[in-house]
């Protein structure tokens, strides 16, 4: 009782110490700040070269990683995850001295040019974690401000939303939901941008009340379009949008507070939000469940990068200041990632920018894998790109900061080809009998093993409920194939040519494995289980290096899951709504073509209909396939009425809107759901914290699944 | 005691009704009530299946100048009620003379009848300026207008608030004066316009709505509750929504009958 509770005011102190620590002042003086910091890397420098026998260095790395594992789990908030970082970091310079300085004496040229390639692979590896450590050190969490200037002083907004090729279902939610955003009427205009010079398009934009703008050339594709409307125009900020962003009503309310109080901001951005699922959600049927890829980016990443002022522009659900945006000469046309390059732009020339990690739009993922891998090639191959032209690290108008927050965003994109070495690096010496290490397999253990664990569970701290452990690997590994020519292509020419991966759209009417998309992941599956098979052999019947061939065994059967999970991803599952469905609990009232009615509440609604949760005891007879009804919906006091029809009946109801819904009720509809303020807000963060462990599992029981599934559908093809 | 007057300016806006199902709301609630029919058609019996053959009231009591207490009698589904009785002409006519010698004779009548203080009395009346209307505001403590969203209810409103006015909120004990539109239909425009007139006019929280609901006459219709016959229509929501309203008019939460 007595050692408990004085461990438990031990604890404590220490807890008051850590947070008294974070949160002081000390930090705010410059000179305070380097001096500690050049004590500390002097420490740091001694722990990281003192040489230590193998038991020793096993002993070190294990408590360290216990210690961290510890402070996990006490309520030390940043303070505690700089102390992981920090913990991390020095086992993983021990490991780097070490292996500079123990592991690279090659004996011959195979084990040299398999050891290097390795190294570059490890290096690129290094650099990105600590470049995140130092992106995610502390994210901003920036709040809303409040618009208190008097409404005749506010500035006057353009919406921009440009379009080329999407149907017009998709678009005029979009425009309708602009249309309605919580601004004084006479300051705020809505630009439908048509690339595609659409007749129906510019009959929309008339009867709605937005105005139609088109060029006479597509030159610099969404770019090119967004400048031609800036010159065009003239409000005092742009607010763009993807033209299936449906905003809510309280977008500008929430984004343009910042901008009245500070002048010097140019950008306030976002997160992208999807109430469809992607691929991999749709696929792995993982949607709303695991956090999903974009997730890190909006929910980590970018709230991180504020925090240096290098969150960035990502194209849509933000608002520029006009001024700015024509200083740097609109958004840049050089690259591919038009967004990304046009916020350097404004950076470097001494602007400010901000990041609302609250969801204020939303929007459809992409359809399919084909056409998110086209997607990810195109922001891989634009981020490329900029790194070759207009390199963050060099130029003028950069915070130290905001060059390594860029450089991280460019150099992930990097990571294809490190990727695929490090599933193919067993294999040197399974295959090959090359020694990627100069050094004792134990040795190689002890010095590795704890810093890639420490590395695991710090990122699982810091990522939290915004990625789950393991998953990362999965998606890297999907895209990893795909992405690294381009890459590769845009750093030896960044005017090289364009890739184009087709998007199919629509729906998927059939359930199908695209062997296409999967092939790179299925022949290096394949190439796995002869790995796992001579490890076996070796490790059976092997001569003297057991250990080392054990070792490369349970690598390859980790990557081996890992691909396994990935390959999983092409399983392109039946996509039967063509309309995607928003999960809502919003009360609604249906009124029957005979007077009656029913109070309930949706399950869900999507652009042309409604899903209705029905109480169990209510008589199902009721609801006709095809019977007319009236549904009434609400916002707050007041209640609007479409007409639609029953289109699904049972245990829950489905209704239709009928097709001839006036624009007015459009606009009403677009109000009472996509638009209300709180609809994606509820939704954000709110997938489970990662438990590394079960993350793992999971991971393992969708590898399984999927090799079962390989196999059937190899026997079915063949 | 808490005396609730349903009244209108004009006939058919379905005044019976409301009493009906408010009392029953609140009693549902374990508030005890008694509604009183001070409308000579006396039809308010019909809606608690109070069987027809039963021809006391309130009229020929106070004729013969008996309590009223021993004229209440139970509904087919346990509600309490005081019928205004079957009576012929002469005797009406007579009735309707008392009143006028009395103006405070509903109050007199109902503290002779020594209700429990919780009670909630909720007395309908029938359409216009009556005597019978003059009765119920003197002794309201609160009057509910009932009216359609349409433009002849809405005409009568100025002559009625005169009257709320004149008979009840010079009184001391006298609360509060609310509106409730009844039949309320949002896809015709001037349903939704005339609501939101009244809204604005009097206050979000002065006027009650009760929307266009076919459950409400069918259940009338099939002499059953409204919530039991649907539980979930729009009636049924509406009309839970005006007895917490009433509730709160009167500072009574659920209050548990005891007896």
């Amino acid at each position: 009782m007595s050692i408990e509770s004085s461990m438990t005011s031990v604890t404590a102190r220490l807890t008051r110490l850590v947070r008294g620590i974070s949160y002081s002042k000390f930090w705010n003086y410059s000179v305070l700040r380097v001096i500690s910091t050049l004590f500390v890397l002097c420490l740091f420098g001694v722990v990281v070269t003192v040489p230590l026998g193998m038991v020793e260095q096993g002993i070190f790395g294990v408590v360290i990683f216990l210690i961290a594992t510890k402070i996990k789990n006490l309520p030390w908030g940043r303070g505690g995850i700089l102390i992981m970082m920090s913990l991390s970091l020095v086992l993983t310079f021990r490991y780097l001295y070490w292996r500079f300085t123990e592991t690279l004496n090659f004996e011959t040229v195979l084990d040299a040019c398999f050891g290097y390639t390795l190294l570059s692979a490890e290096l690129y590896g290094f650099l990105c974690l600590i470049l995140g450590y130092v992106q995610t050190a502390w994210p901003l969490e920036r709040k809303s401000v409040v618009i208190t200037t008097p409404m005749s002083e506010w500035p006057s907004v353009d919406v921009l939303i440009p379009t080329y090729n999407e149907s017009l279902d998709v678009v005029k939610l979009t425009v309708l939901a602009a249309l309605t955003l919580d601004w004084p009427a006479d300051k705020l205009r809505v630009y439908l941008l048509d690339d595609g010079r659409r007749e129906d398009f510019k009959q929309f934009a008339q009867d709605s009340g937005a105005i139609y703008l088109t060029r006479d050339n597509n030159l610099h594709a969404k770019a090119g379009n967004l400048n031609a409307a800036l010159a065009k125009t003239n409000g005092d900020f742009v607010a763009i949008f993807d033209c299936d962003h449906i905003a809510t009503r309280s977008f500008l309310q929430i984004t343009m507070g910042s901008f009245l109080k500070d002048p010097k901001l140019a950008m306030v951005q976002t997160p992208h939000y999807f109430f469809s699922p992607d691929p991999f959600e749709r696929n792995l049927k993982t949607f709303r469940v695991i956090p999903n890829e974009g997730e890190l980016f909006y929910g980590l990443v970018q709230d991180g990068n504020d925090v240096w002022n290098a969150s960035f522009f990502c194209g849509s659900c933000a608002v520029l200041r006009r001024a700015p945006l024509e200083e740097v000469g609109g958004v840049a046309v050089e690259t591919v990632t038009e967004d990304a390059h046009t916020a350097l732009k404004l950076s470097r020339r001494g602007y400010n920018m901000a990041y609302l990690a609250i969801p204020q739009a939303a929007g459809l993922a992409t359809e399919n894998l084909a056409s998110h891998i086209g997607q990810r090639i195109r922001w891989a191959r634009g981020m490329a790109q900029i790194f070759r032209v207009d390199n963050p690290l060099l130029g003028r108008g950069l915070t130290l900061g905001q060059r390594l927050c860029y450089v991280n965003a460019m150099l992930h994109f990097f990571y294809g080809l490190p990727r695929l070495i490090f599933l193919t690096a067993p294999f040197a010496y399974l295959f090959f009998g090359a020694h990627v290490f100069s050094a004792s397999t134990m040795m190689v253990v002890v010095y590795a093993l704890p810093p890639i664990c420490l590395a695991s569970i710090t990122n699982s701290t810091i990522q939290g409920k915004f990625r789950h452990s393991f998953w990362n690997e999965v998606y890297e590994t999907v895209l990893a194939w795909y992405i690294t020519r381009p890459v590769l292509l845009a750093m030896i020419n960044p005017k090289s040519g364009l890739f184009n991966v087709t998007a199919k759209g629509g729906i998927i009417e059939k359930e199908y494995y695209d062997f296409k998309i999967a092939a790179p992941y299925v022949i290096l599956l394949l190439m796995n289980f002869v790995g796992l098979a001579f490890c076996l052999v070796d490790v059976t019947f092997g001569h003297g290096e057991r250990l080392t061939a054990l070792v490369n065994g349970l690598w390859v059967l980790y990557n081996t899951i890992i691909l396994s999970a990935s390959a999983f991803v092409a399983n392109e599952s039946k996509q039967i709504r063509q309309t995607p469905r928003v999960t809502a609990d919003l009360n609604v009232m249906i009124t029957k073509s005979n007077g009656r009615t029913l109070m309930c509440q949706t399950s869900d609604f999507s652009r042309s209909g409604l899903g209705l949760k029905v109480p169990a005891n209510v008589d199902m007879s009721w609801w006709d396939i095809g019977e007319q009804v009236n549904v009434s919906m609400f916002r707050g006091e007041k209640e609007s009425v479409f007409p639609g029809r029953v289109s699904k009946s049972g245990k829950t109801i489905g209704i239709f809107f009928k097709e001839d819904m006036s624009l007015d009720q459009r606009k009403e509809f677009a109000m009472m759901t996509f638009g209300r303020a709180d609809t994606w807000a509820r939704m954000w963060g709110k997938s489970e914290v990662d438990k590394p462990l079960a993350s793992f599992k999971e991971v393992i029981a969708f590898g399984a699944g999927n090799i079962v599934q390989l196999v059937r559908n190899g026997l079915r093809r063949s | 005691m808490n005396i609730l007057s349903i009244v209108s300016g004009k006939g058919g806006v379905g005044k019976t009704t409301v009493s009906a199902n408010l009392s029953r709301g609140l009693r549902q609630q374990g508030l005890r009530v008694l509604s009183i029919d001070l409308d000579p058609q006396n039809g308010l019996r019909l809606h608690f299946n109070v069987s027809a053959r039963s021809l006391g009231g309130l009229s020929r009591a106070t004729l013969e100048g008996e309590n009223w207490r021993n004229c209440v009698v139970q509904g087919g589904l346990g509600d309490s009620v005081l019928p205004y009785g079957m009576v012929n002409e002469d005797d009406r006519m007579d009735f309707e003379q008392v009143l006028r010698n009395n103006p405070n004779l509903l109050r007199e009548q109902l503290e002779r009848m020594e209700l429990h203080k919780d009670t909630i009395v909720v007395i309908d009346t029938p359409p216009g300026a009556s005597v019978y209307l003059s009765q119920a505001l003197n002794a309201a403590n609160a009057a509910l207008t009932v009216l359609l969203p349409d433009a002849a209810s809405y005409a009568t409103l100025p002559k009625i608030s005169s009257l709320i006015h004149k008979h009840c909120l010079i009184r001391p004990d006298f609360y509060s004066s609310k509106y409730l539109i009844n039949q309320v239909d949002r896809i015709k425009q001037l349903s939704g316009d005339i609501t939101d007139l009244l809204q604005a006019q009097f206050g979000q929280d002065s006027v009650w709505v009760i929307h266009q609901d076919q459950a409400i006459p069918e259940a009338f219709a099939s002499s059953r509750v409204l919530s039991e016959y649907d539980a979930y229509c729009r009636g049924t929501h509406d009309f839970n929504q005006c007895v917490l309203k009433t509730q709160q008019l009167f500072d009574l939460s659920d209050l548990k009958e005891t007896v």
